[in-house]
């Protein structure tokens, strides 16, 4: 399934809407307004039709009553004004660029650049347009990928680039770039049963090192911590595109699950836009809380900020049902979690030769 | 005279003097080197400011210290005023002799009720140097300028001087001195930094004495200056006689044996003040006396009944005599705005709260308490509060802890003023400061060190209250920032980021820019007050103006009352809006119905300020909708001005008939002879007991 892209004139269309509600606002005698849907747990819920999680029907009024908000509104002004010119142009620039060009724009100067990023994710939010549309790119770092799989890239002189991830790249992989969309990449083909998305570097190197991509046909995929939207991409769109199993081997914390999350469910802060960026097929590999226990890893005991995010995922929808539900209430029973890497306890092939091959046995991949 | 040097030399005691020196020097101020140079500029600069008041002249004094030989600490002190000068024959007097002068039997605020005077620094010279002092003067009515040195004969137990001749007094700028004095001495102490210094001794100075001009040099060529911040000089302050309540035996014994009067009814009524005709002869029935007894002849039995009787112990018609409060013009206070302005003239703030209580009387004596408390600026945040203790003017350097004005302190939740106080035990932290100053006629310390003030209940409940004030406008201030910066916001808000709004949505969507009005009135939705409170040079007056926004959608009225240095003699001109006083130093103006989108602007000067005196304006409102700038007027605090107001009537009007009911005498007579020992006693008590005579330690031989 492909999801819904804007012309030039349909973008600028959604944010004209925008620039219309806070002036018509202003013509009624009343403060200028832009309305948002709330961005919390608290209003997100299951989309049965695209089988991810969505933004549900809470929307927050930004009104212009308070210096802060009126300063947010003028500056999603000069946002959309800039927008506008860099289409009219063909030009996109990296949300950096434009924190920095925003120092011309006087009273709508961005504070941070926490600001600016925030601030066009609002504009993506309320148009239902893409950043990839407004021509904003992140700073975010892609990930990288080996395996035996062909894609095709069009780089910065405009020309087609065949790249097998296997054997056109060094021990780094491939690198996946901030647009992962048709325009810049095409899938080609693949020789891989399926994909394993990795959290940590070391990890990741450990399974290069050891062969396990041409052992067990997989594509690995290294994550770098929460993902970016790219890498959330284009799991999804090999997934879809090449029917290819995803599994997802993270460390055994709180945390994890939440990456685990936005890669099968969607992010809370993007969920306008998850049915383009979750995987719903994805499976969790490990480490689970039951992983703790049966090979008796070595574990730290959770910290207070660990049980703090482990509660709140327990009232979190997307961890809704019992597998999960179960998997954090035992990890706060064993008040432990567990690192990728301390499966080394039992030495440096044990991750390869035993703990995944049981793993994927259990899912029927190996 | 027979003094008691004579009496001394008579009795060959030649090691007196310095025996005298060494029992007692933990409370005449010399026990350590660094104590010594801090109670010698101090003996010092206290006479020259003394002296500058009592000639009505604005104190200039420039204080040096060099370091003459550093292995055996011996420092040189040079004090220069520009003071009335001393005529030649009194110089003697002054540098050579113990007590001179009226402090000790003249019932007045007075800072040299806390030494033993500048005859102390003499003998200490003399005693660890073998030095004379050195001193030039210079009066008005004299062409040249009178020099003499000062020293002590240890070994005849007598003040010598030597070198004595007349100088052309020429100053660096080739000008001749018109008047003025100038000690240079030599003493053996240790220069010191810090808290205890002589830096901090003259900072603390400046802040009590803003009409001072300070300057010093210390011993590393390093030049501190303390600028004068009024022309205003210190009112003069009228001696008063004792009020029975506040008496003590020895005291009461003394002045009967010097009476000269012929009845006991007459001593009373002139002798004492509060005691009318009908109270002396009440105090006479109460004590079982004749009015007609002659005083120098009452018996130690009488006069204890006398005591009692003036005690309120013996009773008249079962109740104690009623006598009238002593008179308090015999203070002089600070003044808050004088306060003020020595507190930022030595400590950068951002605000500076001070309060001056009315005057009020403790077993007879009467005193006053006023604090001031400065705040923000560069002061630490997280260390305790600087605290700044006064008597009469004279700054308290050591002893913090166990003193009255400190316990004040310490007596105060400050926390809810917006300072930490862990605890709400101690003395707050915070980035301020909190000055303290006692004036009283009668200075009660703890110990003869003289640097700790001993409890009182009444005057920490004083002190105390004053602190309370002067926390409720620490607090008012705190809170006044919070909502002038949100007001500030709100006009930023409707003044340049909604204007920038419309006209920014209107380019992009290629329309015509739309009004605003409706607009702000629904962010707003408030009405505003502003005040500017600005020094108009041309006119030497304070220019204010209060512009009052209604920003609703309905008419709205309301009365505005702002405050305003009355207490300070100032006077409110040109005030077109007319309306009326409300208190002591509050305006009221009832103002015409604000429509909306409406603005109204009241504006008025203050004469007869200086520049800097009055920089900001308090405005409060009587209304019903919230003024966002101004505070809703309490009316309990507008009854707590009128009380104070109504004291201080009231205290004028006693003291005023106090003048009028008694005159001048008997407090000066003849000076009967008093031992060494008594004297150190006298020294030595913690009270400034008020023996009646001149004596001299060195006897009228100099």
């Amino acid at each position: 399934m492909m999801v819904q892209r804007f012309s030039s004139e349909e973008t600028k269309k959604a944010m004209h809407s925008v620039v219309k509600e806070m002036y018509d606002k202003i013509v009624g005698g009343e403060p200028p307004t832009m309305t948002l849907p709330v961005r919390t747990k608290n209003n997100i819920g299951f989309d049965a039709k695209l089988g991810v999680y969505k933004y549900g029907k809470k929307r927050s009024i930004r009104d212009a009553t308070s210096l802060g908000s009126a300063k947010q509104l003028l500056r999603a002004l000069y946002v959309v004004e800039f927008i506008e010119e860099m289409i009219d142009a063909g030009k996109s620039s990296t949300l950096r660029e434009m924190y920095y060009i925003s120092e011309s724009w006087g009273l709508g100067k961005f504070g941070s650049q926490n600001e600016s990023n925030n601030l066009a994710e609002d504009l993506e939010i309320v148009t239902k347009c893409l950043r990839e549309d407004f021509k904003l790119r992140p700073e975010e770092d892609g990930a990288r990928m080996i395996g035996n799989l062909t894609l095709r890239e069009r780089n910065r002189r405009g020309e087609w680039m065949r790249i097998n991830a296997r054997d056109d790249v060094g021990d780094s992989g491939y690198g996946v770039p901030y647009n992962v969309e048709s325009e810049k990449i095409e899938l080609l083909e693949n020789d891989i049963d399926f994909i394993m998305a990795i959290e940590t570097g070391g990890m990741f190197d450990r399974l290069i090192e050891n062969g396990f991509d041409e052992e067990y046909r997989c594509g690995l995929l290294h994550l770098k911590g929460q993902p970016a939207r790219s890498t959330r991409r284009i799991i999804k769109r090999m997934s879809e595109e090449w029917d290819l199993p995803v599994v997802v081997f993270l460390d055994g914390d709180p945390w994890s699950f939440r990456i685990f999350a936005s890669i099968a469910y969607g992010a809370i802060k993007t969920a306008h836009i998850s049915e383009y960026l979750a995987t719903p097929s994805a499976t969790y590999l490990g480490i689970t809380a039951d992983d703790i226990v049966a090979y008796d890893l070595p574990s730290d005991d959770l910290s207070k900020k660990d049980v703090e995010a482990l509660n709140a995922e327990l009232s979190d929808p997307r961890f809704a049902d019992s597998w999960w539900q179960d998997q954090i209430n035992m990890m706060l029973e064993l008040g432990k979690k567990a690192e990728q890497q301390s499966l080394a306890k039992y030495g440096l092939d044990f991750v390869t030769e035993t703990y995944l091959p049981e793993k994927l046995a259990e899912l029927g991949l190996a | 005279m027979a003094g008691i040097a004579q009496k001394l030399a008579s009795n060959q005691k030649q090691v007196a003097i310095s025996e005298f020196f060494e029992k007692n020097k933990h409370f005449l101020g010399f026990d350590s080197l660094s104590r010594s140079l801090i109670t010698a500029v101090k003996e010092a600069v206290d006479n020259a400011l003394d002296a500058c008041e009592e000639a009505r002249i604005l104190p200039e004094i420039n204080i040096q210290i060099k370091k003459l030989d550093l292995k055996k600490d011996i420092i040189e002190l040079k004090v220069e005023d520009n003071g009335p000068g001393i005529p030649q024959k009194s110089i003697e007097k002054v540098f050579g002799q113990l007590l001179f002068g009226s402090r000790f039997h003249a019932i007045r605020q007075s800072r040299g009720q806390q030494g033993i005077g500048i005859t102390g620094v003499v003998m200490y010279s003399q005693l660890t140097t073998g030095k004379p002092t050195h001193v030039r003067s210079k009066i008005s009515t004299e062409s040249t300028a009178a020099v003499v040195d000062i020293g002590l004969d240890t070994r005849k137990n007598k003040a010598v001087k030597s070198n004595q001749g007349r100088e052309l007094w020429e100053l660096k700028d080739g000008t001749m001195k018109q008047h003025g004095l100038e000690v240079t001495t030599q003493l053996k102490a240790k220069y010191q930094k810090g808290r205890q210094s002589v830096w901090q001794y003259l900072r603390m100075t400046s802040i009590v004495n803003p009409h001072a001009e300070i300057n010093f040099i210390d011993p590393e060529g390093e030049i501190h200056h303390w600028p004068r911040v009024t022309e205003r000089l210190p009112t003069k302050v009228e001696s008063i006689k004792p009020h029975p309540h506040g008496i003590e035996l020895g005291q009461l014994q003394r002045m009967l044996s010097e009476s000269t009067d012929s009845r006991l009814s007459v001593f009373l009524r002139m002798n004492f003040s509060g005691v009318s005709n009908r109270a002396a002869k009440e105090l006479c029935a109460a004590a079982e006396l004749d009015v007609g007894v002659k005083p120098k002849q009452m018996k130690p039995d009488h006069i204890r009944a006398l005591l009692e009787a003036f005690q309120g112990e013996k009773m008249f018609n079962g109740k104690p005599v009623k006598m009238l409060n002593p008179p308090t013009n015999c203070l002089s206070p600070i003044e808050e705005m004088l306060i003020k302005k020595g507190l930022s003239k030595t400590i950068d703030s951002r605000f500076i709260s001070t309060m001056t209580r009315a005057p009020n009387v403790s077993q007879g004596n009467p005193y006053q308490i006023e604090v001031g408390l400065i705040f923000g600026g560069n002061m630490p945040a997280d260390k305790a509060v600087e605290v700044l203790r006064f008597a009469n003017r004279v700054p308290l350097m050591y002893q913090q802890g166990g003193c009255l004005l400190t316990k004040a302190i310490e007596s105060v939740d400050w926390r809810q003023y917006g300072l930490d106080q862990p605890g709400a035990k101690g003395v707050p932290k915070g980035p301020a400061a909190i000055l303290v100053h006692l004036a009283s006629t009668n200075v009660q310390f703890t110990s003869e060190a003289k640097e700790a003030l001993a409890e009182n209940e009444e005057v920490i409940e004083e002190a105390r209250k004053a602190m309370l004030e002067m926390g409720r406008g620490l607090r008012k201030h705190l809170e006044k920032k919070k909502k002038m910066a949100k007001t500030q916001e709100k006009f930023e808000l409707i003044n340049d980021i909604l204007p920038a709004i419309a006209a920014k949505s209107a380019e992009i969507l290629d329309k015509p820019i739309p009004d605003l009005s409706g607009s702000i009135t629904r962010i707003m939705s408030a009405v505003i007050g502003e005040t500017s409170t600005v020094w108009n040079k041309e006119t030497k007056q304070t220019d204010v103006s209060i512009t009052l926004y209604n920003y609703t959608s309905r008419s709205r009225a309301y009365t505005i009352l702002a405050n305003w240095p009355e207490k300070s003699g100032a006077k409110l001109v040109d005030n077109d809006t007319g309306g009326r006083k409300e208190a002591m130093g509050v305006w009221a103006w009832k103002l015409q119905t604000l429509e909306p989108g409406e603005r109204i602007v009241i504006s008025y000067s203050l004469s007869g300020l200086e520049k800097g005196d009055w920089v900001e304006t308090d405005i409060f409102y009587r209304g019903s909708q919230e003024v966002i700038g101004a505070m809703k007027m309490d009316e309990k605090y507008l009854e707590e001005i009128r009380n104070q107001e109504n004291i201080m009537i009231e205290m004028n009007l006693e003291s005023g008939e106090q003048v009028e009911s008694s005159d001048d005498s008997t407090a000066d007579s003849e000076s009967p002879e008093i031992d060494l020992d008594e004297i150190i006693a006298s020294l030595g008590e913690p009270k400034v007991p008020p023996p009646s005579g001149q004596s001299t330690l060195f006897g009228g031989e100099l």
